[in-house]
């Protein structure tokens, strides 16, 4: 079921099962990427399916979707986003979740599970690696950019609902904050990308940093990965570790 | 000696003005059986990946688009047999794809529009 719940931005999101339920797996937060929205990203990709039996917190990150669309540069930096997904949990009653995020999601994920490490139980960073994104990019002149992300920028301006400046502002918000691999998260984690998948080149190399593993989805690149099959099992697999006995029991 | 009938799926309208889509992936080969809703292929389109579930429960007769082929909105992509309504008992748990489950009175029994006029 899609809410809004009401901030400065207002945030809408599909919930799903009851994130409040105590025991049991923790709810899945689903951290979609940029230019995307919950529903391209996960829905229509078949997630609803493969993670069937968990409760399931799916938002529009903000300048996405149905939720609001600041036009301001400084509205969209990681910490901002973080703070959404947290007023997001806290309205439902996650208290702590499993994350699975992809491309600009993980990005954001690595912040929240910083910012606020008791939320994150373990965390999927799928489509994702330690380069710049933006590389090359004139993130003010976007709608004639020719680098990958330019050409990403203008795939998304064909989707119906998104706001070309908001997606400016959010490149420029994100992109002030130039990803680092320290600290690292203390949540498990887990790296996934397609074989060909450009944006998540050398996360072989942040994973061993990470002290992680990378699946790599075979033939699979970054826009076609988040349907693989092999991504969903190996998504499961990892989510559906139990807690050490004692964690966080009452 | 359940009676089955074939079924074409076509490849539904994906929305945002699609005309076509790329097979990623089948998930079902022919021979399987499959259960209404089960994940049944992984399509590519020009914005996104979608995985299609499948509109009908039956058995998998033919893949009609190889795995990188580009399929027409509307062209045939798979074929199921599937129960056919025995009489006008119960039915099946055909539907049509994405959205509401039909009525009983709403599966095509047979799809005779060109019924010759006979008897």
């Amino acid at each position: 079921m899609d809410q809004v719940f009401p901030a400065e931005v207002p945030i809408r999101c599909m919930v799903e099962g009851d994130p409040a339920a105590a025991g049991g797996a923790p709810p899945v937060l689903l951290l979609h990427g940029f230019g995307s929205n919950h529903e391209m990203n996960w829905v229509r990709a078949g997630w609803p399916a493969a993670l069937e039996g968990r409760a399931t917190i799916a938002p529009d990150l903000r300048g996405h979707g149905g939720s609001g669309k600041p036009h301001d540069d400084d509205a969209y930096t990681p910490e901002r986003i973080a703070e959404d997904v947290v007023h997001v949990l806290d309205a439902v009653g996650a208290d702590r979740v499993d994350v699975l995020a992809y491309s600009m999601g993980s990005r954001n994920a690595w912040e929240l599970a910083l910012r606020h490490p008791h939320r994150v139980r373990r965390l999927v960073l799928a489509g994702f690696g330690p380069r710049d994104p933006f590389a090359g990019a004139d993130l003010y002149a976007l709608e004639r950019d020719d680098s990958p992300f330019g050409r990403l920028y203008r795939v998304a301006a064909t989707l119906p609902g998104n706001d070309m400046e908001a997606l400016a502002a959010c490149a420029r918000g994100q992109a002030s904050r130039p990803f680092t691999p320290e600290p690292v998260p203390g949540a498990p984690m887990l790296f996934a990308a397609g074989e060909r998948d450009a944006v998540a080149e050398d996360v072989e190399e942040l994973a061993e940093r990470c002290g992680t593993q990378v699946v790599r989805i075979p033939k699979r690149d970054h826009a076609t990965a988040v349907s693989a099959r092999a991504l969903k099992e190996a998504v499961r697999d990892f989510l559906a570790v139990e807690a050490p006995a004692g964690s966080g029991g009452a | 000696m359940t009676d089955t009938t074939e079924r074409t799926f076509t490849l539904p309208d994906l929305g945002e003005g699609l005309v076509e889509a790329t097979v990623l992936e089948w998930l079902a080969a022919p021979g399987d059986e499959i259960a209404r809703n089960a994940p049944l292929v992984e399509l590519e389109t020009t914005k996104s990946a979608v995985e299609i579930p499948s509109p009908h429960g039956g058995t998998i007769v033919r893949l009609h688009a190889a795995e990188g082929e580009v399929v027409q909105v509307g062209a045939p992509l798979v074929t199921f047999a599937v129960e056919a309504p025995a009489g006008d008992g119960r039915t099946g748990a055909q539907s049509g794809i994405v959205g509401r489950v039909p009525t009983e009175d709403e599966p095509p029994r047979r799809r005779g529009r060109l019924r010759p006029p006979q008897e």
